[in-house]
């Protein structure tokens, strides 16, 4: 089994791709790394997703207030890392199809819906890969809280909380730590839902960024976490270190 | 209505001639074609049609590497405007070629793009905002477009360039007054597309050397002297440290009141009398 | 003398529509080419297409590891899984689902790149629904099988990484086939795919008998699954064991590889050291022969126990 990782070193040589030119150019790749942290945590009844607002490139910073999380629906979250060029296109693509399902079936889009539809999507640039770096957060048909976490080309999986971007390696196992439950596939089956509470998950978010901002050049400048339950979604943001 | 050429088209995107605005182009394409039919992923099958094809290579990309190139552009916000400063030097490599150059270019009222990179493919973003900015003239609806829709127009350019792995060697810097939301705007793009809007810009070298000023200083509620202070600053830190300048620039200013105006070029004062420039190796012990 | 005509368009390759066409109608723009047959990919426009691909593989970091197994015996198949997805030395999961339920009768197991999993054997699945659609008949495992590899022969070249095994029940019995993205497509009895297939193949030919009975079988493809993911780093998470009978498959176990540990491994009752050791100084050294033979006694008193599996 095998996944598409987030960081990479910037490896490309396009110039060679094109005939026998011999002679070495200043190298030229159609991907960049800006950097950025996203997570998402489910509940019960609800689902919060973070993202980080710093975009860089290589070691400098390019703004500090770049939002990373969009509202693609009523019921659905999402958010990229990775290649920001990438995911903006791909959020913009995506918005549009939105738009599209809300107008043939006069209702937005569900999450459930829409996590196949992105998956979908980046298969579709399976030989050209959108680099971007995924999770989708919802509320699902039944209210409860839901998130899709998926890899640059589109392999995918519903679990209760993920992280992904450059602060991966630091906060994954945090998350593990506080919220593994049962495996959804081990028989008989257990409830796997998120012990947390709201509050609750939203302190440990903020603490995951925090922690992340200490140890990642990409992570810092603020968060902004959107808290989605069944009064609607609400955003919060809170300043991390800008060093 | 006579059909003008446009070097954009809704279902391919910008940068490619749409089939049926120009015959003449489209047999030219279809002779090009027919050459490299049997290439596959360029023969059968690719739909696209950009400036790159060499009947002859194939696949030939335009700009694998910048020639004649402009260095950084730098631009601030203020409290009712966008100031917006680069010098007028396009370099052939190490070469100071062409000094008199304007890196920036008025785009209808209320916009300005100044771009660092290669001059020639500025060259070419400019006939593309030429003809967007004629067919905004034509409509002459009043409703000219926002330096937010020229500047994702833009994205847009960079983007799909860089999908058909023929970049435009560029960063450009967008600045300009938003008459619907009444603010300033001020955002930059790429080469491979990457785009953002912040309060503050600088493009190239004016990354490293001028953005930390402007973090340091920039304002809120700056005023136009203010701001132009702070970019002048940023001006002198850059012409002395960065080789690729010089001393002759011009600074473009938007505001609510109309047409965005680019100065007439200028000189800063530069002091090159400093004790270490003239001796250098006088604190460093070890040294000769 | 009169022709016969054969329709060989199963032969044919998937057809791929171009640009302009498919996606100038909002319709398929939205549908994605999904369920229909043809794909569109967007296709990097560069010469070398396959260097490019490597370098793109390079970059987005893919790395091995899995494994799965499946056998034929007397009373069915039984298909057995892990659960670990990789990102070079990054675990980016641990609750893969690498079996997929393609409809009631069949089964597909992943191995190798997620999405191509993912992606082609709902595709597949999208197939095998037309067919019955079609003709009103439940498609064969060698019909779907069939389906699969002449659909990955097609973009054959093109960087995919697939090893899929094909399980079922149709009516010729059960069927098992393994088909990769290179093309291959073989049936067989006994098939294991990915980084720890050869230490499941070790258990699983060691084990093997045609005349196991479904509790015995479930259990030799449990064992053999946790002990590649004992030796094979890329692989682990939870063992996952289906049987395919003639009423179709049922997932037979779900277990947590930690819990597996002790089950295969019972942990002996660890000595004070302290109440045992005495004084400072001392070292406590466990009585290592009489451990291992617990050990191995245990272990032989599992592997002829089938009574040990817990569903």
């Amino acid at each position: 089994m095998e996944t598409y990782d987030a960081v990479g070193e910037n490896n490309f040589n396009p110039s060679s791709y094109h005939g026998n030119h011999t002679k070495q150019h200043a190298t030229w790749s159609p991907y960049d790394n800006n950097g950025g942290t996203v997570m998402a945590v489910a509940g019960e009844d609800y689902v919060i997703c973070a993202a980080d607002t710093r975009m860089s490139t290589g070691y400098s910073i390019m703004t500090r207030q770049y939002t990373k999380v969009d509202e693609m629906s009523p019921k659905t979250l999402m958010a990229s890392a990775g290649f920001m060029a990438d995911a903006a296109t791909l959020k913009k693509l995506l918005k549009g199809r939105c738009d599209q399902y809300q107008f043939a079936n006069n209702k937005p889009i569900g999450c459930v819906a829409f996590a196949q539809m992105l998956s979908n999507t980046l298969y579709m640039r399976r030989f050209f890969p959108y680099y971007a770096f995924n999770i989708v957060a919802g509320l699902d048909a039944e209210g409860k809280g839901a998130v899709f976490t998926y890899d640059a080309v589109g392999s995918y999986e519903r679990t209760n909380y993920s992280c992904q971007g450059s602060g991966q390696q630091l906060i994954m196992p945090v998350l593990d730590n506080q919220l593994k439950t049962v495996s959804p596939l081990v028989l008989p089956a257990v409830s796997s839902a998120t012990p947390l509470s709201e509050e609750e998950a939203i302190d440990l978010i903020k603490d995951c960024f925090a922690t992340a901002g200490e140890r990642d050049i990409y992570t810092g400048d603020a968060v902004e976490l959107f808290v989605m339950n069944k009064d609607g979604i609400r955003k919060e943001t809170m300043p991390l270190k800008t060093d | 209505m006579i059909p003008s050429r446009t070097s954009h088209s809704s279902s391919i995107g910008p940068g490619v001639v749409p089939r049926g605005a120009d015959p003449a182009y489209d047999e030219e394409v279809k002779r090009e074609y027919d050459l490299r039919k049997n290439i596959p992923h360029l023969g059968k099958g690719s739909k696209g049609r950009p400036f790159s094809i060499d009947p002859n290579v194939g696949v030939m990309t335009r700009t694998q590497t910048p020639y004649v190139t402009g260095t950084s552009v730098l631009a601030v916000k203020y409290k009712d405007g966008v100031l917006m400063a680069c010098d007028t030097l396009a370099c052939y490599g190490s070469t100071k070629r062409y000094k008199s150059i304007q890196r920036m270019k008025l785009v209808g009222k209320y916009t300005v793009v100044g771009f660092t990179g290669e001059l020639s493919d500025f060259d070419y973003i400019s006939t593309l905002l030429d003809e967007l900015e004629m067919t905004d003239f034509c409509q002459d609806d009043e409703c000219p477009r926002t330096p937010k829709e020229i500047y994702n127009y833009l994205v847009r350019v960079m983007y799909n360039r860089r999908n058909k792995f023929d970049p435009l060697w560029n960063s450009l810097v967008i600045s300009g007054w938003d008459y619907v939301e009444k603010k300033p705007f001020l955002g930059c793009v790429g080469m491979i597309g990457q785009h953002y809007v912040d309060d503050h810009v600088a493009t190239g070298f004016g990354n490293h050397l001028a953005r930390p000023l402007f973090r340091e200083s920039w304002k809120e509620e700056m005023t136009e002297q203010e701001a132009e202070k702070l970019l002048k600053s940023a001006l002198l830190s850059c012409v002395m440290r960065d080789k690729q300048m010089m001393n002759k620039f011009q600074l473009s200013k938007i505001t609510a009141d109309g047409p965005g105006e680019i100065s007439e070029p200028f000189a800063i004062d530069t002091r090159w009398g400093y004790e270490n420039y003239v001796n250098p190796t006088k604190y460093a012990p070890g040294a000769w | 003398m009169t022709s016969l005509n054969l329709d060989f368009s199963v032969l044919d390759r998937p057809v791929r529509k171009e640009a302009d066409e498919l996606t100038s109608t909002l319709e398929n723009d939205v549908l994605c080419g999904i369920n229909t047959h043809d794909q569109y990919f967007t296709i990097p426009r560069v010469e070398d297409f396959s260097r490019f691909q490597k370098d793109v593989v390079e970059h987005v970091k893919p790395q091995h590891g899995t494994t799965t197994l499946g056998f034929i015996f007397e009373h069915g198949i039984i298909i057995a899984v892990d659960s670990r997805a990789s990102q070079g030395p990054y675990i980016s999961s641990q609750t893969v689902k690498k079996v997929i339920e393609i409809n009631p009768f069949l089964l597909g197991t992943m191995a190798g790149g997620a999405a191509d999993c993912q992606f082609w054997q709902r595709n597949l699945g999208i197939q095998c629904r037309l067919h019955e659609l079609e003709t009103g008949k439940r498609i064969t495992v060698t019909g779907a099988s069939k389906l699969l590899a002449n659909t990955l022969y097609g973009y054959r070249g093109r960087g995919l990484s697939m090893g899929t095994m094909v399980a079922g029940w149709d009516t010729t019995g059960p069927g098992l086939f393994y088909v990769d993205s290179d093309g291959t497509r073989l049936k067989g009895k006994r098939f294991s795919v990915g980084s720890g297939s050869l230490f499941a193949y070790g258990v699983l030919d060691q084990g093997f008998r045609h005349d196991l009975s479904i509790k015995e079988a479930a259990e030799l493809g449990r064992r053999a699954i946790y002990h590649a993911t004992f030796r094979d780093a890329f692989s682990g998470g939870t063992v996952s064991v289906y049987h395919v009978g003639p009423d179709g498959w049922t997932k037979m176990s779900g277990t947590d590889v930690g819990e597996l540990h002790y089950e295969y491994y019972p942990a002996d009752a660890v000595e004070n050291p302290e109440r045992h050791g005495g004084g400072e100084g001392d070292i406590f050294v466990p009585k290592k022969r009489e451990h291992e033979q617990n050990r191995e006694d245990g272990e032989k008193k599992k592997d002829s126990s089938p009574e040990a599996m817990e569903t």
